[in-house]
């Protein structure tokens, strides 16, 4: 029976509609998986020498020790974000002819497969094999497999037990990173030290190896604990998250548009009402800190404003491009209904130009901090602004006219390529490239203010002719709405 | 007329789903569109509605093509499916948002939507969700009151009985009779009974086309039901 369970589960992955469907979509997927094995297992070998930097003069058993319980807090607080409930896929058997049990232990046996539990083995292992074996043998470096894979196995069914119960969210992940944090802190000022706690765990497991089972018993307990609640509630609504009570909402500063005030509330509420877009948006806030990476002090100094360009307008434009990029596919699910109801094109296409313009200007906005680094940014900044409001804009609105892909919003952002092809991977060069090419000549006679002054007033120009870009795009939009909204429809 | 429908044809690869050569419904009929599955009725609202673009022939409201322009909108409401609902919103930010387009103030839309507490049996206002929480059938009462609500002259629905309780099919009925005369009404169905007892006209098509077309009368139910037992 379980078999059949794992092979219908195996089919739904492989032929959801939601894997990307496109090659390059599956490719990029498939590169980060590997980056990621790759980095886990890199970390996983080099582990010694990675602690000896961290906590140099220290003995690497004991730091690796000490931070194996800081990994599987931070595992815990993760896993609470991030990982699913497999508990919709079991709608389709609760009425057979399929016993209880049979049911929960699929539920168990699917809740192992996630990424959560491979990570520790690629971490962990290498360095039982490499440094614990020669130095305790074998018996002991067993017992410390056996207490990394219970601990492992313990986080993955208690942070069940705890979604289940529906006692968490996103605001408890929040809290949790935060007393992790300052635990960290406190054992920098040497005031309470996990690590040493930690250190004292293993060294007992050392000295004792049958202690290592005392993980094992608590993984067993959070197990059938949490078995015996799916038993007695083995009910998907029961299961499943609880809802809230939902109200209306009326954003009084679109009013004064009117009616493509009207459309921007609309799709304001789709963003701040669904998951995907919602992180999209969140992604962008740290994208804030991308400019600590990109604004050198030698650059500035030499006002090499080519270099920083790049990131300054993915930093302000930052909104317009996540976003942008789905553009038209977020509404994918009632599309047919805006093109048979009284809304007309033009409206429709201005009030994506109004989200734009509000989404990017407050970022710019909240990027000035980086004025306190040097006042020279902020030139940077206001004409990578007004490219981005000017132009950007425009392209990604062109390039969404060309997009019949669908989307399920109500899906979560993370690993989720659906609705991805070749157009949004393509959008970034354009995008990136047309400023700094209108930069270059002046960057080369060593004239970088005039530079900025013809990419921002490049900006101000398609700013000031956005009527005729509206036009445009809404001819465009008209031109292609059957194909999109057929695209849309599957 | 109305609505007229000029040899309109939509083809996929090999295979014709619509092949209408000539079809006119004057102002104020109630026509019911019959047909089994696969018979293109959903294609043919859609082409209506210039959400698919026909392979060949013109859709004709008030004379003009649907293609061309939009003035068919100003006075055309509609509701096909769940795709026309705009899910993550609450019902009356839904409405309110509807009867915006066509210039009905809150206070409109409110006055309006008193009228329909028994139609919405008190499940839908103020219910604190989102119409994708909603059952099936509470969506499609969102949808048709969306549409009423528009007050239009001409109205499509695509199977509105389907996913009804039966208290509200008989008001949905009753609705439907009342508007009888001076709203155009097209709407499909599966239900022999409902569109033969609401409709003045009923169209038949088999295979995108269009088979019989006649009107109602007291043997109008017998006649369908030999020919779809045929």
């Amino acid at each position: 029976m379980l078999s059949t369970f794992l092979s219908h589960q195996r089919k739904s992955f492989w032929r959801s509609r939601n894997r990307g469907s496109s090659i390059a979509g599956q490719i990029v997927l498939g590169f980060f998986m590997l980056y990621f094995f790759v980095l886990a297992i890199g970390a996983g070998l080099s582990m010694a020498h990675l602690l000896n930097y961290f906590f140099p003069g220290q003995d690497v058993i004991k730091s690796f020790n000490g931070i194996i319980l800081y990994y599987f807090a931070f595992d815990f607080i993760m896993r609470l974000q991030f990982q699913e409930l497999p508990t919709l896929s079991i709608i389709p058997y609760l009425h057979l002819r399929i016993s209880r049990s049979k049911i929960i232990k699929f539920l168990n046996v699917k809740a192992l497969f996630s990424a959560f539990n491979i990570w520790p083995f690629f971490i962990f292992l290498p360095f039982c094999f490499i440094k614990i074996a020669p130095a305790f043998g074998a018996i002991t470096t067993l017992m410390y497999i056996v207490s990394i894979f219970s601990i492992m196995v313990f986080n993955n069914y208690l942070v069940l037990y705890i979604k289940r119960k529906s006692i968490t969210n996103t605001l408890y992940t929040f809290i949790g990173m935060l007393v992790i944090a300052a635990f960290a802190a406190l054992e920098y000022y040497k005031v309470i030290s996990i690590m040493a706690g930690s250190d004292f765990v293993f060294r007992a497991i050392v000295a004792q190896p049958v202690y290592a089972f005392a993980f094992t018993l608590a993984a067993i307990a959070i197990f059938y604990i949490n078995s015996g609640f799916l038993r007695k509630n083995l009910y998907v609504e029961e299961l499943s998250k609880k809802q809230e009570k939902k109200g209306s909402t009326d954003y009084a500063f679109l009013n004064r548009f009117g009616k493509v005030g009207e459309l921007a509330a609309l799709e304001l509420k789709l963003i701040l009402r669904h998951k995907r877009p919602r992180s999209a948006v969140i992604m962008g806030f740290f994208f804030l800190f991308y400019g600590f990476a990109f604004y050198k002090q030698e650059p500035i100094s030499r006002d090499a404003f080519g270099q920083m360009m790049f990131g300054a307008i993915f930093m302000t434009g930052i909104s317009i491009i996540i976003y942008g990029q789905f553009m038209f596919a977020w509404q994918s699910a009632h599309f047919d209904g805006i093109l048979a109801n009284k809304i007309d094109f033009k409206d429709f296409i201005k009030a994506k130009f109004l989200l734009f313009t509000i989404g990017c200007t407050i970022i710019t906005l909240l990027a000035s901090f980086y004025g306190f680094k040097s006042p020279k940014l902020l030139l940077l900044h206001l004409a990578a602004y007004l490219y981005n409001i000017g132009f950007g804009t425009v392209v990604v609105l062109y390039l969404a006219t060309l997009n019949y892909k669908r989307l399920d919003i109500t899906k979560a952002a993370s690993f989720n390529y659906q609705g991805t092809g070749a157009t949004q991977w393509l959008l970034m060069f354009p995008y990136a490239l047309t400023p700094i090419l209108m930069y270059v000549p002046f960057g080369i006679l060593n004239k970088p203010y005039w530079g900025l002054a013809v990419v921002g007033i490049f900006g101000l120009i398609m700013l000031l002719l956005r009527g005729f870009w509206v036009n445009y795009i809404a001819k465009r939009l008209e031109k292609q709405r059957y194909k999109i909204a057929e695209g849309f429809r599957e | 007329m109305i609505l007229e429908v000029k040899k309109l044809q939509k083809v996929y690869g090999d295979k014709t789903v619509v092949n209408i050569e000539d079809l006119q419904i004057a102002a104020g009929e109630t026509v019911g569109l019959v047909g089994n599955n696969g018979a293109g009725k959903t294609t043919f609202f859609r082409m209506l509605l210039d959400l698919i673009r026909p392979t060949t022939g013109e859709v004709l409201s008030k004379g003009e093509n649907v293609m061309q322009n939009d003035n068919w909108k100003n006075y055309t409401a509609s509701f096909l499916d769940e795709g026309f609902l705009i899910d993550y919103l609450t019902p009356e930010e839904y409405f309110i948002f509807i009867g915006s387009l066509h210039n009905l103030s809150v206070a409109d839309v409110s006055a309006y939507l008193s009228q329909y507490g028994e139609f919405f049996n008190g499940e839908i206002l103020n219910s604190g969700k989102y119409i994708r929480d909603f059952s099936k059938g509470n969506q499609v009462k969102v949808g048709i009151a969306a549409a009423l609500m528009q007050k239009p002259e001409i109205l499509i629905l695509d199977e509105p009985f389907a996913n009804l309780d039966p208290t509200t099919q008989i008001r949905l009925k009753k609705l439907l009779k009342e508007q009888a005369g001076n709203m155009t009404t097209f709407i499909s169905s599966h239900d022999l009974n409902h569109v033969t007892d609401v409709c003045s006209r009923i169209v038949l098509v088999e295979k995108g086309k269009v088979i019989k077309d006649f009107k109602t009368d007291e043997n109008t139910l017998k006649e369908l039901e030999s020919y779809f037992s045929a």
